[in-house]
């Protein structure tokens, strides 16, 4: 709406002071003609007309008055509507969520401050943002959390026009202002401007949940974790005590159950620790999940999945010899003078047909082999177990080698070392634990070849960064092997790093030294009983004996999951949650080159691949990698740069996460809230009651224009000048 | 245990053939390699001792040894490429060269273990010179005695004290480095308890006619193997509490 104003001024461009001088002036100049009057008695009123005439005419010539016309626009008041985005009005309630129903209230103000200029932001725990139109945009960006101070601040500190009103649209459930937080601060962030606040919801809805699971203290692998796991019955639900699980999801194995107990709930609230142990370092995913009773209208938030990142104290690892070699010995000592590693041993000294010569046991310093007690009892304990020239029959390991492959599914490492009794020798063939070896066994062939070689590399080798560190010593030199076990083509999953110059495996050479994945686990087959000789030899004195630490120190490495060996380091961007698209970011060792692979897997039973992204040329520097759509759960990302092994990261996505647990709303505060900062607070249904403040009132436009033109005044004071000084002639007064 | 012994056969085959050609899983098997310094020579009736060495480890244990046994000079580059060798020998002899002296001690840096014995203990001026030599080499470690309890005494047989030809002293010396204990300082013959001539009769006495005498030598013989294939491997804790009961019970 336009307005005009019209008024005038003594002088455009004089002070008020410099016109109050010349009204003075002329005053004094008035009071001298009335003297002077005074002294004739002719025309004395003539004289003074003419004289107060010349007077008014002398000040406007001076002064010379302009008319001034302001024209102005009346604009709306300015509103900004800022509207919870959070993850946690995306819960899903009665067929809705909060997030739809925010979204009408936004629409129904629109309509309600149609005269006002209404700005829709949504506000969670990132930077403000225009309001999505609908509720089911891919959700990139949605915040876990609803920080009203940082939006309030954000808005304060902007370049932009300050607004007339603020209209918040939540649940209540802020993050920042917390519960006990003065409301001081929201007032002084408004800065005078009242707050006004929309209620999505007045009512608690019925609904048992997990409110939250916390660890005390870091997980550690093979040590107890306590968990405590709060749960919570509001809005009417009824509940006495609820059952809790805590399971492990593994890679194509059903969930594992770690640990389960019922929480007992009083005044709405209820608590319950539960102990469990994962055996696995890296990061493990468990899922803790409650059983709800009738009446509970969000079952959504019923279970949590958690990742966690599990160290280890010190590797603990199994050592199994079938006979005592320089093999052996150096792998013992090796490993013995690793302070990281919590060896134990157990070597066949002596076989049932070797004469002690000996009239008691007594006389001799041996055990029985505990095979029993070591693949039933401990062996979820070890870390990695290595299994070097022994005779799976002999040695009544047979029956254990399904719980063995197991062992390795479930997350276990496995090293087979060649000999004589090792792979098809050691009557491994057709096992079970043959399928978690990384290459095929053959038990109609000879089991070993007495051909003297010396492996070779295989582009896989030279790629692999658990191979770098002996590679950085020796070269593509390694010593001569006395003969080799025959193992069969590299299963799926498995790359070959050495491989056998002469003798061949199907149509491919034969390897030597293989890497694999067996579900969580990982195995290698290395069919040589010679790496002693990177300690011990010619070759391995020209550097010290360090090539035997170098390889031991990769291969154990790589199969622990150690990121040294790693070819590249995966990482999930802030949170995965379902249904909104999910970023990893793909970190290369600097020496990694070629095309990269990333698979994504689901954890559990199924093994089904459910996405692949191939990246050809890619380029130097982290990547981002997008998937959407995710489903709640855990999952594998298998990142496979060039031909090195794959790279392994596990990660939970869930539904709403810590967002969830808590469906309660808080009408109260956001009543408080609009108390605080002069503001009103109404229900969803009410968004018509607020107050639209009244139209802000903008000049455009002012136009100066002077009355009489500068020569007329001036024409107009002489000619009046020139009458008085006549008429004061006519009275005698020149 | 077959497989040993049918590599110890294999190994004794392949040396013949050829006596650069080991049997797969031979190329880790305990070999007694004797250490020529010098102008030294091996010779004499106790040159199948080390053999009989193996053979006796092979008989009683899972461990297999070579069938032939090599003589090793220091000098040669091939010191390195197996983690033991004896020194034995009868009377002084003159300073090692800086060569050999440099090698030794490579070798012993290398985590090699080496085994000193006199075939005179009586006289013992080879172990004399050999502790001065080996002083040179490894000034900073001096030799120890060994405590009774050294896993040495334990690795396959429970013994009380060293054997050899000669009941000798009753411990054993040893440069330990780190904890494990490289070279072994015997003064008992132990060669001369194995050796046997051609016909296969022992080629020494030992000082008492009980034939548990020589047992008890090749017991500490196969101990020391036992000690070389698996270091300190009854000093894990899962041994302890029963080889604690074996030794109460003896």
């Amino acid at each position: 709406m336009t307005l005009a104003d019209s008024t005038w001024s003594f002088s455009e461009d004089f002070s008020p002071f410099w016109v109050g001088c010349v009204f003075a002036v002329a005053a004094l100049a008035l009071l001298l003609v009335w003297l002077d009057a005074a002294h004739t008695e002719r025309r004395r009123a003539l004289v003074l007309l003419s004289g107060g005439v010349a007077t008014v005419a002398l000040v406007f010539a001076i002064l010379r008055p302009v008319s001034v016309v302001q024209r102005s626009n009346n604009v709306g008041s300015k509103v900004l509507v800022l509207v919870d985005g959070s993850v946690r009005l995306r819960i899903p309630s009665e067929g809705s969520t909060r997030r739809a129903r925010a979204l009408g209230v936004a629409k129904a103000l629109a309509g309600t401050f149609k005269e006002a200029r209404l700005t829709l932001l949504e506000f969670s725990d990132g930077a403000l943002k225009p309001l999505a139109k609908g509720d089911d945009e891919s959700g990139v960006g949605v915040g876990v959390e609803s920080d009203l101070t940082a939006a309030l601040a954000e808005v304060g500190n902007g370049a932009e026009e300050k607004p007339q009103a603020i209209i918040v649209v939540s649940d209540g459930q802020f993050s920042h202002p917390g519960k006990e937080d003065d409301l001081a601060r929201i007032t002084q962030l408004a800065g005078g401007v009242p707050i006004h606040t929309v209620s999505l919801a007045e009512k608690d809805p019925p609904d048992v949940a997990i409110r939250a699971v916390r660890a005390a203290g870091a997980a550690v692998a093979h040590q107890p974790l306590a968990l405590t796991i709060e749960v919570s019955c509001t809005g009417g639900a009824q509940c006495h005590e609820i059952p809790v699980e805590v399971r492990e999801l593994r890679y194509g194995v059903p969930k594992a159950l770690l640990a389960s107990g019922k929480a007992q709930v009083n005044d709405g609230a209820g608590k319950i620790e539960l102990q469990i142990t994962l055996d696995r370092a890296g990061t493990r995913v468990v899922e803790v999940a409650i059983a709800a009773p009738d009446g509970d209208s969000i079952p959504e938030n019923n279970s949590r999945v958690i990742a966690f990142t599990v160290t280890r104290d010190r590797i603990r690892l199994l050592h199994v010899a079938g006979r005592p070699t320089y093999d052996v010995r150096s792998l013992r000592m090796w490993l013995k003078s690793d302070e990281s590693v919590d060896l134990i041993a157990f070597f066949i000294l002596r076989g049932n047909e070797d004469d002690t010569r000996t009239t008691s046991d007594s006389e001799l310093a041996l055990i029985p082999f505990p095979v029993e007690e070591l693949f039933t009892e401990h062996l979820p304990s070890f870390d990695a177990v290595v299994i070097q020239d022994l005779d799976a029959v002999a040695y009544k390991l047979a029956r254990h080698l399904p719980a063995l492959a197991r062992y390795v599914e479930s997350g276990g490492g496995l090293i087979m070392v060649g000999g004589p009794t090792s792979f098809s020798g050691g009557r491994y063939a057709g096992t079970e634990l043959e399928r978690v070896l990384p290459i095929k066994l053959s038990s109609s062939e000879k089991p070993f070849d007495l051909e003297q070689f010396v492996p070779a590399y295989t582009d896989s080798g030279r790629a692999a960064p658990v191979l770098r560190g002996l590679r950085d010593l020796l070269g593509e030199k390694l010593p001569e092997m006395p003969g080799t076990n025959i193992l069969g083509v590299p299963r799926d999953n498995s790359l070959v790093l050495w491989e056998h110059p002469r003798l061949k495996a199907g149509d491919r050479s034969m390897p030597v030294l293989a890497l694999g994945e067996a579900g969580d686990g990982r195995s290698i087959a290395l069919g040589v009983d010679g790496t002693h000789l990177l300690a011990m030899s010619e070759l391995g004195a020209d550097v010290e004996g360090r090539g035997f630490g170098a390889l031991w120190d990769g291969l154990l490495g790589w199969l622990m999951r150690d990121p040294r060996f790693e070819a590249a380091r995966t990482e999930v961007v802030g949170e995965c949650l379902e249904g909104q698209k999910t970023t990893l970011v793909l970190t290369r060792l600097p020496t990694m080159k070629g095309d990269i692979s990333l698979t994504l897997e689901r954890l559990g039973a199924t093994e089904k691949e459910l996405v692949t992204r191939r990246i050809v040329n890619p380029p130097p520097g982290p990547l981002k990698i997008e998937f959407a759509d995710l489903k709640a759960g855990g999952y594998i990302a298998k990142a496979t740069i060039g031909s090195a092994p794959p790279t392994r990261y596990d990660f939970a996505c869930e539904r709403g996460g810590q967002a969830w647990s808590d469906t309660r709303v808080d009408p109260e505060r956001l009543a408080k809230i609009a108390r605080a900062t002069g503001g009103k607070s109404v229900v969803a249904e009410d968004v018509g009651k607020l107050p639209v403040p009244k139209p802000a009132q903008i000049a455009s436009e002012r136009r100066v224009e002077p009355l009489f033109p500068a020569w007329g005044w001036s024409l107009a004071a002489a000619v009046a000048l020139g009458v008085h000084w006549l008429v004061r002639r006519q009275g005698g007064l020149v | 245990m077959r497989i040993a012994r049918q590599s110890f056969l294999l190994g004794l085959a392949a040396s013949v053939v050829s006596p650069k050609v080991l049997a797969f899983g031979q190329a880790g098997a305990f070999h007694p390699r004797v250490l020529i310094t010098g102008a030294a020579t091996w010779a004499g009736p106790r040159v199948r001792a080390p053999e009989r060495w193996g053979w006796e480890l092979v008989r009683r244990t899972s461990a297999p040894a070579r069938a032939v046994c090599k003589t090793v000079r220091a000098i040669d580059g091939s010191l390195f490429a197996e983690p033991f060798c004896i020194w034995v020998g009868e009377g002084d002899f003159p300073p090692l060269s800086r060569r050999e002296l440099r090698q030794l001690g490579r070798f012993i840096a290398l985590g090699g273990v080496m085994l000193v014995d006199d075939f005179d203990p009586a006289g013992g001026a080879f172990g004399r010179a050999a502790r001065r030599e080996l002083r040179r080499v490894l000034p900073e470690s001096p030799p120890v005695r060994l405590d009774p309890r050294h896993v040495l005494f334990k690795t396959y047989y429970i013994l009380e004290r060293p054997f050899g030809r000669v009941l000798g002293v009753d411990h054993v010396d040893a440069i330990v480095r780190g904890n494990n204990a490289q070279v072994l300082f015997l003064n008992h013959d132990l060669l001369g308890a194995l050796a046997q001539d051609e016909a296969g009769n022992w080629a020494f006495e030992t000082e008492s006619p009980d034939p548990m005498f020589r047992e008890q030598a090749a017991r500490l013989a196969v101990n020391i193997a036992m000690y070389v294939l698996c270091s300190d491997y009854k000093d894990d804790q899962v041994h302890a509490p029963f080889l604690m009961r074996r030794r109460a019970a003896r």
